[in-house]
């Protein structure tokens, strides 16, 4: 057997760059871009399973709306950036930062169609105590370890606008989020993920 | 707005009511992560540390996962404590890694960190090793390596190898078994035509033969026909599901290299830790006649066959209360 060669913890600054330039960009899209459009508040459940839970939120503007002349249905170009936390139990915690842009088509009910997508970043921190070797032969102990990773999304959702029939300023919706971790050991990991929560107007024209 | 915070209300019961941990009677459930040369692989330890005992389970595969057989295993928690760790690129093992450290040099550098860092944290016990089909090619890298048969007290093998040669050379003699018994004149003649012999080895080509023995019915059970096991690995398991799948492709210069000149037939004297050799009678992946080979090499030690008449390669799924019993009565 080889004389074990016990590697540095990586460092993957270099991988971290243009992600953290889109999440720059997302986020300035999603806070800085001028109100001209309907404002909400994300909430929802989200996770891989009832059993891999989480919590999401976050904050979507229209960027443009496209009503139809001779119909009351329309589509809105939405921006939006979003914060998921959830756990993986005896597994990790993940921390998942998604700058979004979706486009959402309501009909005249209220009912609503959208597609999605994200170029997520993705935190992980390992749930237990987490060891690593030294080169004496013992272990340090690695507090908060983990790791991060990009995590392309697209979602498909629907849901309804409570506001168009029931003049009742709330939406409801559920999403099927398709994402794909890499790096993820010497590839990538494909993971699905569920939502189901409300949006609150905060600020309508 | 009222429906806005009452709906909030709701989901924060909601997270707290699934962070609650069930009042389980085990006597430990610790969650470890060994992280080494990129890889973060995951030490799952539950059951019976007060009796002074802990099995340390090496999965086969390689790639497979070892807290997914906790469904089958977890009978032995009562008793003994059992460790189920993830091999790098395995199970639910994550991190960056570099598929070139797939040797068994490095999986035998592992499995002794893993050891070592057992015994550290749980100084009190002792380890035995329960090692099936892959998991057992890993345990003779780890004992026959320095001294590490210091580390352990027993292993128990489950249908596993020592020798790539050996265990190619037995598929194909019990391929031609049952080829001849179920009249397949075809097999029968393509196995006769490609003999395995030690001139060969490298470059057999032991997919095909592993692909005929399976056709031949060489392990009829799997796993992913019982429901219960698939409920409890989607739902109860700390697994991540989907990552199952994503680890076999990694090992293609594994097993063209590094598994081909697998053979310890020379090291095996050198063990002095009892050994168990448990097998699943009916099999045609890593047939009996393996447990025979085993015994005849472990000149320094003592030996104890258990034969499960009943199963295949995994007796674990097939019989497996005898299984846990008879894995009892060896680390006791």
């Amino acid at each position: 057997m080889k004389s074990p060669v016990y590697l540095r913890p990586e460092n993957n600054h270099s991988q971290n760059k243009p992600m953290k330039i889109l999440l720059l960009l997302g986020g300035l899209a999603a806070c800085c871009a001028p109100p001209l459009h309907a404002q909400q508040l994300r909430l929802a459940y989200a996770g891989e399973t009832f059993t891999h839970y989480g919590l999401k939120a976050g904050y979507e503007h229209a960027l443009r709306t496209f009503p139809r002349p001779d119909s009351p249905a329309w589509g809105e170009l939405l921006v939006s950036l979003n914060l998921t936390v959830y756990r993986h139990p005896h597994n990790h915690v993940g921390v998942i930062v998604a700058p979004e842009l979706a486009y959402r088509r309501t009909g005249r009910r209220g009912g609503f169609a959208e597609v999605a997508v994200a170029p997520a970043f993705f935190w992980y921190f390992l749930e237990g105590k987490t060891y690593e070797a030294n080169p004496e032969g013992g272990f340090n102990r690695v507090r908060m370890a983990g790791r991060n990773a990009f995590l392309p999304t697209v979602a498909i959702g629907f849901g309804k606008d409570l506001s168009v029939r029931r003049n009742l300023p709330l939406s409801w919706y559920a999403r099927l989020n398709f994402m794909q971790q890499r790096p993820y050991n010497a590839g990538n990991l494909v993971r699905f993920g569920g939502e189901i929560g409300i949006l609150k107007p905060i600020n309508a024209k | 707005m009222k429906t806005f915070r009452t709906t909030s209300v709701f989901f924060v019961l909601t997270l707290f009511f699934f962070s609650c941990k069930k009042d389980e009677p085990r006597a430990i459930e610790r969650d470890l992560w060994l992280r080494h040369k990129g890889a973060e692989m995951p030490i799952w330890v539950r059951g019976n540390l007060a009796s002074g005992k802990l099995v340390l389970f090496l999965h086969g595969g390689p790639g497979d996962c070892a807290m997914c057989y906790r469904h089958y295993l977890r009978g032995l928690e009562s008793e003994v404590a059992v460790a189920y760790w993830d091999q790098r690129i395995a199970g639910s093992s994550s991190g960056k890694v570099d598929p070139k450290t797939l040797t068994y040099a490095q999986f035998g550098e592992d499995a002794a960190l893993v050891v070592n860092l057992l015994k550290r944290e749980f100084p009190a016990v002792e380890i035995h090793l329960l090692a099936h089909s892959y998991g057992v090619e890993l345990a003779w890298q780890f004992l026959t390596t320095g001294d590490n048969q210091q580390l352990v007290r027993s292993l128990v093998v489950v249908n596993g190898t020592f020798s790539t040669y050996r265990w190619l050379y037995q598929i194909r003699e019990w391929g031609l078994r049952e080829a001849r018994a179920q009249g397949k004149t075809e097999t029968v003649a393509y196995l006769l035509a490609n003999p395995v012999t030690p001139e060969n080895v490298l470059t057999y080509d032991w997919q095909r033969l592993e692909r005929t023995v399976h056709e031949l019915g060489a392990n009829p059970v799997s796993v992913y026909a019982d429901k219960r096991f698939l409920l409890h690995y989607a739902f109860a398991s700390p697994n991540t599901a989907l990552a199952q799948f994503t680890h076999f492709k990694h090992y293609g210069e594994w097993s063209r290299n590094e598994m081909m000149r697998f053979d310890k037939s020379a090291l095996l004297g050198s063990i002095r830790i009892p050994v168990g050799l448990f097998w699943g009678k009916k099999d045609g992946v890593v047939p009996y006649e393996i447990s025979g080979e085993t015994a005849a090499l472990l000149t320094g030690t003592t030996t104890r066959e258990v034969l499960f008449e009943d199963s295949w390669h995994e007796p674990f799924l097939t019989e497996t209360d005898r299984f846990v019993r008879e894995v009892l009565r060896f680390v006791k």
